[in-house]
């Protein structure tokens, strides 16, 4: 099984705070892995991280073998990295569909001057992509949202309206930054049932998650962190049973 | 699409703007009228250049007519100080500008809000300073003649023949702009806008098309300032003075920050405004302050989109 | 040292209009545009109720409570009413208000300019082999005096503590029982008033007119900006180093860039310190 991701030694200082401190652990390709721990234990920092917000301090990060220290988010995304946010980050100038269609940015024809002159190539690739980003709302299950607008839209609506918009520039890597965050038990349960989906179609999911119902439902692979180091790796059933993870989470039961 | 969307679609605007642009001359009779009418194109386009540039890739500069006042000047200098042809010194002063824009829209471009607005403020204002006070070369606060634009040999005075090709030159920037924002790099623009960290994990290089768009919004103000130039024959420091800078940031916000047709209505009110003023023209900074406030608190997004709403079947 | 005096005096007003900068600035995250005319209201507005009959003290006082009142109208039609914190909006709106001042100094006060009396007199003091004016000592003083005051009433009086609180975190501010909306006010009223101060004790120096306010609120705000913006000891600072930076340009290279050299500054600043002598880096939470 080949390591889509790996991370040796990963540390990330804020001042004299560690906020991740020598990590090291491995993604391997086609699995779900859920990353988890209790608040403050680095894991939205681990995920800036690995999608290029931060850049480590010491330490090393491989993307399907190569280092990828110091590139940039869009750079990142170029090699087949994807994202979703905690805080939602959707384009509320822009329709839903539109912000679909700006996920598939780098499979487009992105020249200027075809743009300025409204090039045959560019107006039947925007045709394309309209059609794929509903078909990808469709898969998200958004399609009664499809000419909506996001302000129109509910929250749950808008964590998979973020996913469609990951989906549609086809990465190999997709990091889900609390995707459950906000959600009714029933809108959890669509959720996990999307990222099987996902990982079906052949995308390597990465879920950072507080949820521990979808965690264990999902993950081939679970890592728990706490104070910025890891604690446990293991599937979920083994970290589940883990003593250490349980007092770490209920505070040295 | 049924006929009346169609007839709805942004493209079908150029049309109306293509007929009114040619009946307008219908109406004048005398040549200040089309003098006024020239400067609402010259205003136009550059308020369609900084609409880009704010409205939909949501910056903001402060300091446009620097960009203006440097296209006027750089033409005027080469073509009357160094004998340069104008078909030479026009695209001199848009390269100019444009290598300048560029030079200076990486950095300025890592900054936002405030320190954005100022940066750009205070580029602008060295500009004009530059212009005023290099007498040698500029001619100083008097400024300096600018030759006139010659076809085969004959100068170009006939303000019905400036206005024609303005007005050709504003059509085909609209078009061209139009064609921008309904395509991948227009998306990505306004992706930059809604949210830049978003934008950049789809893979978007925002600082790239920031700097794409401020230099293209540069060019555009400089193509409007070398017009100018040759139009009036002569160039003043005062082109590229910052109330300008805030003149057509008002127009931009008066017309809809995103929206290429509000542009030109917010050029059309703008350039007018002082006409409809003569004889309470102390009365025109208060006034022109006043829109300032009165749109941006009660129609945030401007005259033409707030309108577009309230018509049937309008969103958005 | 000549330069360093004029440097001194001009920085010493750069330095309240700067500080009124940050005041606002702490309270709310707004740059007000508009700062610089507070000043000419309060120099303008002194030699016009001069014209009207009034005795220097009370015009003074009179453009004084003028100000505050144009600071208070802005903050509660303006900027309270838009309703947004979107950075953009706000920056054109207070440069839509600097107009509107600006416009109405220019039409009920005309367009010449006009000199203040200065407080004692006019002839020149010699120190240290350069000559100061009277007046100079006055700005540098009552500008020393502004700013002791303004730093007891934030270190010692309930209502400075408060509006140290709400710049810091309004939510937590609002939880206490402060109102941010009256710290507002408050605010643009006490940075309407210093600037004003400034306005009027400079006047007999730089001379006032309708459209000073432009010019000296850029100035100002480069000297938050060079002292980190949100720091008040940065912004004296900056005033003050930007008031003698300018008055050496002048002296040494040339006259003319003299009013280029803030500019200039602030590009350097921004693009390589944006955080300023004295200020704090932000960072943006994903």
């Amino acid at each position: 099984m080949s390591a889509i991701l790996e991370c040796q030694q990963l540390t990330k200082s804020f001042g004299g705070v560690d906020a991740v401190a020598d990590l090291s652990f491995s993604i391997e390709r086609g699995h779900i892995h859920s990353i988890i721990g209790p608040n403050g234990a680095g894991k939205t920092t681990l995920i800036n991280l690995l999608t290029g917000i931060y850049t480590p301090t010491t330490g090393k990060i491989l993307l399907a073998g190569d280092n990828t220290r110091g590139l940039a988010p869009y750079k990142l995304a170029k090699r087949g990295l994807g994202r979703t946010f905690q805080n939602l980050q959707v384009c509320m100038n822009m329709s839903a569909i539109e912000n679909v269609m700006v996920g598939r940015h780098l499979r487009l024809n992105r020249r200027f001057l075809s743009a300025l002159l409204h090039l045959k190539s560019v107006r039947a690739g925007d045709r394309d992509c309209r059609k794929r980003a509903a078909e990808l709302m469709r898969f998200t299950g958004l399609e009664n949202q499809i000419d909506a607008h996001p302000s129109e839209m509910s929250y749950g609506a808008l964590k998979r309206l973020e996913i469609a918009r990951a989906l549609a520039a086809e990465p190999e890597l997709l990091f889900l930054d609390e995707p459950a965050a906000g959600l009714n038990a029933n809108e959890t349960h669509a959720i996990g049932a999307l990222i099987r989906e996902v990982a079906v179609r052949g995308v390597t999911v990465v879920l950072v998650e507080h949820d521990m119902k979808l965690v264990m439902e999902v993950s081939d692979n679970v890592l728990v962190l706490n104070y910025g180091r890891k604690l446990a790796e293991g599937t979920p059933k083994s970290v589940q049973n883990d003593p250490e993870v349980v007092s770490a989470y209920l505070g040295g039961a | 699409m049924g006929m009346l969307q169609k007839l709805r679609t942004p493209r079908m605007g150029l049309v109306v703007v293509a007929l009114i642009l040619a009946g307008a001359p219908l109406l004048f009779t005398n040549s200040y009228q089309y003098d006024v009418a020239i400067h609402v194109l010259i205003n136009a386009m550059v308020a369609v250049g900084l609409n880009l540039l704010m409205g939909y890739a949501g910056q903001i500069s402060l300091g446009h007519a620097g960009f203006f006042g440097l296209g006027a000047y750089v033409t005027a200098v080469l073509s009357a100080n160094y004998g340069w042809p104008i078909y030479l010194s026009i695209p001199a002063a848009l390269v100019v500008v444009g290598v300048l824009a560029f030079a200076i829209a990486r950095p300025i471009l890592r900054l936002s809000g405030h320190y954005l607005a100022m940066a750009t403020l205070g580029l602008g204002i060295l500009v004009s300073i530059v212009l005023r006070t290099e007498a040698g070369i500029t001619g100083g606060p008097d400024g300096m003649m600018a030759p006139p634009l010659s076809i085969a040999g004959t100068p170009v005075y006939d303000e019905r023949y400036w206005y024609a090709l303005i007005a050709v030159l504003l059509l085909v920037t609209v078009w061209l702009a139009l064609n921008l924002i309904d395509s991948p790099v227009g998306r990505a623009l306004r992706a930059v806008h809604g949210s830049e960290v978003a934008a950049e994990v789809v893979g978007v290089h925002t600082l790239g098309y920031k700097v794409l768009i401020f230099v293209v919004s540069a060019v555009l103000a400089a193509l409007a300032g070398v017009l100018t130039a040759h139009y009036a024959g002569f160039v003043t420091p005062d082109l590229a003075n910052f109330i300008y800078s805030i003149e057509f940031v008002t127009m931009v916000v008066l017309g809809g920050t995103a929206s290429i047709y509000g542009a030109l209505v917010g050029a059309l009110i703008l350039t007018l405004l002082p006409q409809f003023l003569t004889g309470v023209d102390e009365l025109e900074m208060m006034i022109l302050g006043l829109i300032l406030m009165v749109v941006v608190i009660f129609m945030p997004k401007g005259l033409v989109p707030t309108l577009g709403r309230l018509m049937p079947g309008g969103r958005r | 040292m000549q330069y360093v005096f004029s440097g001194l005096t001009a920085g010493s007003t750069y330095a309240l209009v700067a500080l009124g900068f940050t005041i606002i600035y702490n309270a709310s995250h707004i740059i007000n545009f508009a700062q610089g005319e507070f000043l000419m209201i309060g120099g303008l507005g002194s030699v016009m109720l001069m014209q009207y009959g009034l005795p220097m003290p009370l015009a003074i006082i009179g453009a004084i409570v003028l100000a505050v009142a144009a600071g208070i109208l802005v903050e509660k039609l303006a900027i309270e009413r838009a309703g947004t914190n979107d950075i953009v909006p706000l920056i054109i709106i207070t440069i839509g208000a600097s107009l509107f001042l600006r416009g109405g100094a220019q039409f009920f006060w005309g367009k010449s300019i006009h000199a203040l009396p200065p407080f004692t007199g006019n002839t020149p003091i010699h120190i240290a082999g350069a000559t100061i004016l009277p007046q100079s000592l006055w700005v540098l003083g009552i500008g020393a005096v502004v700013v002791c005051l303004l730093a007891w009433f934030f270190k010692r009086t309930l209502t400075g503590k408060a509006m140290l609180a709400v710049s810091h975190n309004p939510n937590a501010a609002r939880l206490v029982g402060i109102n941010p909306r009256f710290i507002l006010m408050l605010s643009f009223a006490l940075a309407a008033g210093l600037g004003a101060v400034a306005g009027a004790v400079a006047a007999p120096i730089t001379l006032t007119a309708y459209d000073v306010g432009v010019m000296l609120g850029l100035k100002g705000f480069v000297a938050a900006v060079l002292g980190g913006l949100g720091s008040p000891l940065g912004a004296v600072a900056g005033g003050l180093l930007l008031g003698i930076m300018e008055a050496f340009t002048a002296g040494y290279i040339s006259s003319e860039y003299k009013d280029a050299v803030p500019f200039v500054i602030v590009l350097l600043v921004l693009f390589f310190m944006p955080s300023g002598l004295f200020g704090s880096r932000a960072t943006e939470r994903v």
